[in-house]
């Protein structure tokens, strides 16, 4: 196969458990950005209610840390709760200082 | 089990039994587990099954979580433990054989993230919602829309703890250390990894996929076809190229309600109740330039090859008429919309901007009888559940998902979870469309959790014969009864009370 060729003898890498390592932002693209990306279910549904240049989160000037965090653990409207298996506490506060840009 | 996960991976508090409830329910509390754990190794599951046979707790597994419409995290017995994979999250990519070794807790993104910010040209296949996991999805039989859409046949070798915590690796992973684990699919003598796919029998913990080749070109149509009666011919069309593999990838024929609730709510169009009138569907069609079906064909693939195929493909749908065939092509290096990543083996969310069809809190449950590829048989079984959805005031969305053989037919009941009056109908109509659809000898491929028993009724042969083995299977591998009981409808001989159809 030509892409055999290419790679060579390139094989075997290891992901581990990364997330444990990363920065708000960083959280913020891995746990997030699926949905409250440029063309995610999240941002496509907040663009019906505001205006969409401020529909992906990172735009938003209005977020506390509180309102993120409430919001991703009860769910809002058709945003399903984030478990905590999936995002823990300490996951979650770093994403909502990040997108919150320092508001408590 | 506290002292096997930690205290920070067990939740239990009021706001986690919510989390990990379905969130496209028909009832948010029939099926409330008591808490989620969330192990971070095969070694804490070994010991959390141990735990739960010596004390007959029942343990519902899930990957991520994230398997909307057919339960989400919930169990099918209230009060039930989740186990979450969602932190086993590891990835071994082998190039040079295009396969991935992974744990459940990686999701198509993270996958995808893993291979393009590496650049490795392998692709996967992604599913309508990609937010879960891949092997989740490949274990719950899920679909895509590549060459390797069918995500159930791309499993190759897995590691599987047993109910009485003892640990399998199937195929050639049972010899240790074998090269080939990734590679042949069945090892010597009985094959177990599809024993593992939809049953309760038990726990994967990592599992092999094969990947596809980057192709040297895509290529392809996106058709539209006018009239309710053109899916007959539309499929008449595909079938034979399918099987005769001049088309490889697994094309779903949609109809134009699963493209237009994605772009707009129902408010917009009418204020009336029950099904959408043909004034109100012209228009919204007219609005998107929507067929009343819609497909697109890709081939994948070396250069010349995939020509040769599109010319075929091109010549067989010029004579059904289409309204229109969009040309699509595309090799690496280039861009292409997002709309296009479901064929790109690029993961989306967009479309379950559905669950806002109604404004509000929504969402959909899937009715997903096996078909064959005959066209006239197809149009008989559309007309029939159309008539239902008009009959209880449902909009209809569907789609007709080919396999090498068979057809797989997705219909969504989008649900209203504003509107109690709208919610009580939901079930009766389900229910019936389960019925309507055995007469024919039509069985679904997939079910939600409260669906689970109904269906694996279904199949009946021989005094449910089938069901009867897999009990057998269940209660010999796992007579505690812990391991997802109801899942399929298999239900261990310690919770057969709980059974109801």
């Amino acid at each position: 196969m030509r892409h055999a060729l290419l790679i060579g003898i390139a094989s075997l890498i290891t992901l581990g458990a990364h997330a444990a390592d990363l920065n708000g932002q960083q959280l913020f693209q891995h746990k997030c950005a699926m949905c409250h990306g440029a063309v995610g279910m999240g941002t496509g549904l907040l663009a019906r209610r505001m205006k969409p240049e401020v529909a992906p989160l990172e735009k938003r000037e209005d977020l506390s840390a509180a309102y993120v965090e409430r919001a991703a653990r009860i769910g809002i409207l058709n945003m399903p709760p984030i478990t905590r298996g999936d995002v823990s506490d300490a996951q979650l506060a770093s994403i909502a200082t990040y997108l919150s840009k320092g508001k408590p | 089990m506290t002292g096997v996960v930690g205290p920070a991976a067990v939740f239990a508090t009021e706001e986690d039994r919510d989390a990990y409830s379905d969130r496209f329910p028909i009832d948010p509390h029939r099926h409330r587990p008591f808490a989620a754990l969330a192990p971070t190794s095969t070694e804490q599951i070994q010991a959390l099954v141990r735990i739960a046979a010596a004390h007959r707790v029942p343990i519902w597994t899930v990957s991520r979580g994230k398997n909307l419409g057919y339960g989400t995290a919930a169990p099918v017995v209230a009060g039930s433990i989740v186990l979450d994979l969602s932190r086993m999250q590891k990835i071994e990519v082998d190039l040079e054989n295009a396969t991935v070794l992974l744990e459940p807790g990686v999701g198509f993104f993270d996958l995808y993230e893993y291979l393009q910010t590496r650049n490795i040209p392998l692709w996967l296949s992604v599913p309508g919602n990609s937010w879960g996991s891949v092997i989740g999805n490949a274990l719950d039989r899920g679909l895509g829309y590549t060459p390797y859409g069918e995500h159930t046949r791309n499993l190759c070798g897995m590691e599987v703890v047993l109910p009485d915590g003892d640990v399998v690796r199937t195929g050639m992973g049972a010899m240790p250390n074998a090269p080939t684990w990734q590679l042949h699919k069945y090892g010597y003598g009985p094959a177990w990894d599809q024993l593992f796919v939809q049953s309760n029998f038990g726990i994967v913990t990592k599992a092999g996929m094969w990947l596809m080749p980057q192709p040297e070109v895509v290529r392809g149509f996106d058709v539209e076809m006018d009239r309710m009666e053109d899916l007959g011919p539309l499929i008449d069309a595909i079938g034979p190229l399918r099987r005769e593999g001049v088309l490889q990838q697994s094309p779903t024929i949609g109809n134009w309600f699963r493209a237009a609730n994605i772009l707009t709510t129902r408010k917009q169009w009418t204020d009336k109740p029950g099904s959408l009138s043909d004034e109100v569907i012209s228009a919204i069609r007219k609005q998107f330039g929507l067929g009343w079906w819609g497909v697109s064909l890709r081939v994948y693939g070396r250069e010349t090859v995939a020509q040769a195929n599109l010319d075929i493909l091109e010549k067989a749908l010029n004579a059904i008429k289409p309204m229109s065939m969009k040309p699509f092509s595309w090799r690496p290096g280039e861009p292409f919309a997002a709309t296009q990543g479901g064929w790109m083996g690029v993961p989306m969310t967009f479309p379950m901007q559905s669950a806002n069809w109604f404004g509000g809190r929504g969402g959909h449950i899937g009715f997903s009888p096996v078909l064959t590829q005959s066209g006239k048989l197809a149009q008989e079984q559309f007309n029939r559940t159309y008539a239902r959805y008009r009959e209880f005031g449902m909009d209809y969305q569907a789609s007709f998902a080919f396999g090498e053989r068979h057809m797989l037919n997705v219909n969504a009941v989008l649900l209203n979870l504003d509107d109690p009056q709208f919610m009580k109908r939901v079930d009766p109509f389900l229910r019936t469309l389960i019925a309507d659809a055995r007469q024919h000898g039509y069985g679904e491929y997939r079910a939600h959790i409260d669906y689970m028993d109904l269906v694996s009724d279904c199949y009946d042969y021989n005094n449910h014969a089938l069901r009867r083995l897999n009990e057998r299977v269940k209660n010999a591998l796992d007579p505690a009864g812990i391991l997802a009981p109801g899942k399929s409808g298999i239900w261990p001989a310690a919770h057969r009370r709980e059974q109801k159809a």
